[in-house]
């Protein structure tokens, strides 16, 4: 298991930041995102493999009106 | 988004491994080469016009000299940046530019730097100015290409080729965003528009200009707000159920993709710079042009249309029509009767509940059949509120009016309207759902003007990140934004450069949702009109005098207190038991989880109760503490300690408020 801005959350080997984001329907693109509090820059979401029991924060910024 | 084929290259017989397609010149700054490129830029499409950058290739058969700027990475060459022939070749160019452009220190620099003194013939066409335009196509490439205007270019050939506006004449196209002058590499272009004598115009050209420069890299990747303006909030608010459908019932419908940004991207036109806002490069103003009317007193016309935006679309499904064609229309007549698309639509939301609920009929609207979805009655109802006449004569008047008058006149339940009509201080809500964000409701509820978002929009910071669970933090975020927001309003300024686009470095600063690049933008913008240095905590304390001001005013004028900030229990929770079976796993997860009581064996009309009374209290408990770091009493009027500390402690205020326990 890990846990996604608070919420526990499935883990399977293999499973990179971008995957997370598919999986939460994570639309909004001005994100940011850190496994256990580390930042990992966006062009690295594919390659960013998440381990187990580990903390990932997506962070949403705001836009918008 | 799949990664680049990577090609491994020689240069200066380092190897430096780059994306397919990559020039040379970015190759060798990845490795710290250094090769003088006068007419590049990232901001801009490569020009080859200086042909400084040259150097020298070897793809295993042949050695040739190439534009290093513009010679695209294909396959595994080698590169030499300084052979012999390439240092020949670099001299013959600069010894002819500083020939024709003696004085220009750039030129001279690079000169210099080739080991040339002085040139040894004059040119025929020498231009001792040491601002000269050396012809480079910078300022003319950034204005079509960065900026999406075209108003500079180059006339003429030969030695009289110059950069002109066409005919010579002042354009008013140009928007006077700075770019092309901020570019140039020689100072050739001048802005010469400061009528309001700003303390030091060149601060705050950069301020802007780095704005500019965010808005040219990243704008499309991020929000594209130059393609489709705010209209890309449709399908990213639908996808995290906060897209307002019937009247805030459900947070996303099967048939928004009928009205997402991608729908109204095929509609517009004008992809430019509109002139909202002289100089601004970030041009989220959309329009339609030659749309031809279905309806109202233009039928038939084709007219030219201002939007939508993202709160017209929102207003639409909240409404329960997904057709782009009746937004554009209801946009237009809008905008020609002087409506806000916000307040009608939300207003028409409530109209078209009353009516799937039976507090209306055929008969009390004079004849109007006008459930959700009803397009063709709601436009109608549009011309009459425009007209003022029939139903549109009581539907115009907003919902406060029409709640009460609902309830006088046809038996409405008072307890019902007041649930589902939603409007505070007497204002319409714009279109977001709040019923899973308690910082939110807070953030249009205590609003000083009324139901708005732009004071504070934190759904995404509370619901979606968790980032201020506690009251205490959303009572340091409902001061905080507030407070920086009304800054913008302080200044006469938009919001959204602020956070609709951000800096590269954003994600790694300590308050991301700050935008602490863009504050300090803010600052220097503000030092560079009056000449008085800012900091993040002055602009928010300038902010703060005027917003507790503000209070002060409404309460003055019967609006400024704890009783002023109820909100419509329908934006802090399900109101009906089909609202709360639409959502119910979620509610049932929060009864057990956040309220502690087990769902099962409850009946729905049991559990719409149990969440409402912990919801109510959760609202006011959040008030308590909005009101506690705001330095209110807790009847959220303003103490005279707090109107001391912020020097606004005029006589008749001090009075005003004492009479009111503050
Ligand atoms: S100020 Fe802006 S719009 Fe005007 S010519 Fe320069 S780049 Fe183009
Ligand atoms: S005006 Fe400046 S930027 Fe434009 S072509 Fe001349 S030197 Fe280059
Ligand atoms: S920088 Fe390559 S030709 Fe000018």
């Amino acid at each position: 298991m890990i846990n996604v801005n608070g919420e526990q959350s499935e883990w399977s080997r293999g499973k990179t930041v971008r995957d997370v984001i598919k999986e939460k329907n994570y639309l909004f693109p001005l994100l940011i995102a850190r496994i256990n509090g580390k930042l990992i820059p966006r062009d690295k979401y594919d390659s960013t493999v998440i381990p187990d029991e580990a903390t990932v924060d997506i962070i949403h910024l705001m836009s918008g009106g | 988004m799949a990664d680049r084929e990577m090609i491994t290259i020689e240069i200066d017989d380092k190897p430096v491994s780059v994306g397919k397609d990559s020039t040379i010149l970015e190759a060798a700054r990845e490795i710290d080469i250094y090769i003088p490129a006068l007419c590049n830029s990232e901001l801009v499409e490569p020009y080859a016009a200086c042909r400084l950058c040259i150097v020298e290739v070897d793809d295993g058969r042949k050695k040739i000299l190439v534009t290093s700027c513009n010679y695209p990475v294909r396959k595994p060459i080698k590169v030499y940046t300084s052979s012999e022939k390439v240092l020949r070749n670099r001299k013959i160019i600069l010894e002819m530019m500083l020939s024709r452009w003696p004085g220009v220190q750039v030129i001279k620099d690079l000169a210099k730097h080739a080991g040339i003194q002085k040139p040894r013939y004059q040119h025929p066409a020498v231009d001792l100015n040491p601002n000269a335009c050396i012809l480079c196509g910078l300022c003319m490439r950034i204005c079509e290409q960065g900026i999406w205007e075209n108003i500079i270019n180059f006339t003429n050939r030969g030695a009289v080729r110059a950069v002109r506006m066409p005919y010579d004449s002042d354009q008013p196209h140009c928007i006077g965003c700075g770019a092309c002058a901020e570019i140039c590499p020689t100072g050739a272009i001048t802005m010469v528009d400061d009528p309001n004598h700003p303390h030091d115009a060149d601060m705050v050209r950069r301020a802007g200009m780095r704005i500019t420069e965010e808005m040219i890299r990243f704008d499309e990747e991020q929000c594209d707000m130059r393609g489709v303006g705010t209209a890309h909030l449709v399908e990213i608010m639908d996808a995290y159920d906060l897209l307002p459908v019937m009247n805030y019932q459900y947070g996303k419908h099967e048939d928004t993709p009928k009205i997402s940004s991608d729908v109204l991207r095929k509609f517009f036109t004008k992809g430019k710079p509109d002139g909202c806002w002289l100089g601004c490069t970030m041009a989220c103003a959309k329009a339609i042009e030659d749309f031809e009317l279905k309806t109202g007193p233009y039928k038939g016309e084709k007219v030219l249309v201002d939007g939508p935006e993202y709160e017209t679309l929102g207003g639409s499904s909240n409404m329960g029509i997904f057709d782009p064609r009746f937004v554009i229309e209801y946009n237009f007549y809008c905008d020609t009767y002087g409506l806000d698309t916000i307040s009608f639509s939300t207003g028409l939301s409530f109209v078209m509940e009353c009516y799937e609920t039976g507090i209306l009929d055929k008969e009390k609207t004079g004849g109007l059949e006008i459930p959700f979805g009803a397009k063709d009655a709601a436009l109608e109802l549009l011309h009459q509120i425009g007209r003022g006449e029939g139903f549109g004569l009581i539907a115009g008047k907003g919902i406060r009016y029409m709640k009460k008058y609902f309830v006088e006149n046809f038996g409405a339940d008072p307890d019902f309207v007041t649930d589902i009509g939603m409007e505070a201080k007497g204002m319409e809500y714009s279109e977001y759902v709040t019923k899973e964000s308690l910082a939110q409701q807070g953030g249009y509820g205590i609003a000083l003007k009324g139901a708005q978002h732009d004071e504070a929009w934190l759904i995404f910071m509370d619901m979606v990140n968790k980032q201020i669970p506690t009251f205490e933090d959303k009572a340091e975020a409902l001061h905080y934004f507030p407070m920086w927001r009304t800054w913008f309003g302080l200044c006469g300024l938009c919001k959204l450069p602020w956070n609709d686009v951000e800096p590269a470095n954003n994600a790694e600063t300590d308050e991301p949702a700050k935008v602490p690049g863009h504050v300090q933008g803010y600052c220097e913008f503000f030092e560079g009109v009056t000449g008085k240095p800012q900091t993040m905590d002055s602009l928010i304390r300038m902010s703060e005098k005027v917003y507790t001001f503000q209070r002060v005013f409404n309460l003055k004028m019967g609006f400024g207190k704890r009783e002023h900030d109820v909100i419509p229990y329908r934006s802090a929770g399900p109101v009906t038991v089909t609202e709360y079976e639409s959502r119910q796993e979620r509610y049932d997860t929060q009864l057990r989880v956040d309220v502690g009581i087990d769902p099962s064996g409850m009946s729905s009309e049991e559990k719409v109760a149990a969440m409402r009374k912990y919801r109510e209290a959760q609202y006011e408990q959040l008030l308590d503490a909005v009101y506690k770091r705001r330095g209110w009493t807790n009847d959220g009027v303003p103490t005279v300690e707090k109107l001391e500390e912020l020097g606004i402690d005029f006589p008749d205020v001090i009075e005003l408020v004492r009479k009111h326990g503050g």
